[in-house]
């Protein structure tokens, strides 16, 4: 947990020492973050319910509560917009927030997908570049 | 036609397309159709800066769009530097290994120069794209976190792995100077104080983007245990007749091979 966190923490540091204070947004977009990747994970989640279920004669009631939490999400999201200037961004209103967070949200999963994708492709190519170890004396032969 | 009703043409709808033709390729009910929704929703999406040029919506799939290209050389350059390596099944040439890594470079220097010189995703009579510069830190901020985690595991449940644990040390260092130059050096179109800006964003939106999918997931495993545990035990069924087992017996001969050592 340190190794993903530490060097997160170093950068914002570095960040400090230029003389860049905490962003004032930086809280609402902290909260949006969370709210928003609950929900569409949830939804995410739902989806793999829905369409893996078949073997298991499709069951209503895990459906009805998936989607009781992300109505809970929802109706959270929804309130703490709405309250004046808590979660709010530059945005005309509720409708417009809601769908910056959506879009807001597509464009950081694709930068940690990406991401991902360099980071453990980079750690399988470090591990398949060192030369084949003999496991076993029969190999030698 | 409405603008708003536009938008939902143009840019919602296909985006829903996305993660429902995705559903329907990985369960196995309609490969191809599920393929062709998504494939065509993604391509949609991000020519929706044409289609619905009004919506500000469309500012991320022209973002798509744009960092498309070195994505993919970079995803392909992964590829080979993986498979050119020493693996057991599927293995390229080894010259594989060495245009990979090349590939990744270019790609990493594609979106450098994206920040610095005046490649920058420009939207809207010649602004800067808005979510380049949310893409951006979140990328660098996340793959030097990940590096770094990947280091230390391979450090830790890896046999003699210290040297491949350095090597990816360093290119977590490496991610992370590339922040740090973004900190201190202006671009072309986006200034050193901006950038500074979304990293403090980038951070709030990684940390946010972890816990929110942490919770749901959460809630996804008690419902599912709530449920499962709700379920009556199953009953025991009547151990197997001598007819039954010989069946099975025949069967099983009918498909084992080979000689005995």
């Amino acid at each position: 947990m340190l190794a993903a966190l530490l060097p997160v923490l170093v950068i914002i540091s570095i960040n400090v020492s230029f003389g860049d204070d905490l962003h004032d947004e930086s809280f609402k977009r902290f909260g949006n973050a969370i709210l928003t990747s609950y929900v569409l994970v949830g939804l995410i989640l739902i989806g793999n319910l829905f369409f893996y279920a078949d073997s298991r004669h499709r069951p209503f009631a895990p459906l009805i509560g998936m989607l009781c939490a992300i109505f809970i999400g929802l109706i959270v999201a929804w309130l703490l917009i709405s309250k004046e200037d808590l979660l709010l961004e530059a945005n005309s209103g509720l409708r417009a927030q809601m769908l910056m967070n959506i879009v807001h949200g597509l464009v950081t999963s694709s930068a940690m997908i990406l991401a991902s994708a360099l980071a453990i492709g980079f750690t399988f190519a470090m591990i398949t570049g060192r030369k084949r170890r003999l496991l076993f004396l029969d190999d030698e032969e | 036609m409405d603008s708003m009703l536009d938008a939902a043409i143009w840019f919602w709808i296909p985006l829903m397309l996305i993660p429902l033709g995705m559903w329907f390729s990985v369960s196995g009910k309609a490969k191809k159709t599920g393929f062709v929704f998504s494939i065509s929703g993604l391509i949609l999406v991000m020519a929706s800066s044409w289609t619905v040029p009004s919506s500000d919506s469309s500012a991320a799939g022209h973002l798509l769009l744009w960092i498309s290209g070195p994505a993919i050389l970079m995803c392909y350059g992964m590829y080979g530097a993986v498979f050119g390596g020493n693996v057991p099944v599927g293995k390229l040439d080894s010259s594989a290994r060495l245009t990979g890594f090349a590939a990744v470079l270019f790609s990493l220097l594609i979106f450098c120069l994206m920040h610095w010189s005046n490649l920058t995703p420009t939207w809207r009579d010649g602004q800067v794209n808005p979510y380049w510069i949310v893409f951006w830190p979140t990328f660098l901020l996340f793959s030097t976190s990940l590096s770094s985690l990947s280091a230390i595991a391979l450090l830790s449940y890896g046999d003699e792995r210290g040297l491949e644990a350095v090597k990816l040390s360093a290119f977590s260092v490496f991610m992370a100077g590339i922040a740090i130059a973004g900190i201190i050096f202006d671009g072309e179109k986006i200034s050193a104080e901006e950038f500074q800006d979304y990293l403090w964003l980038a951070a709030a939106d990684i940390f946010g983007s972890l816990i929110g999918a942490g919770v749901a997931l959460g809630v996804f495993a008690t419902v599912i245990w709530g449920y499962e545990r709700s379920l009556p035990p199953p009953k025991n069924t009547h151990p197997p007749t001598g007819e039954e087992i010989d069946y099975v017996v025949n069967l099983a001969k009918k498909h084992i091979v080979g000689e005995d050592e």
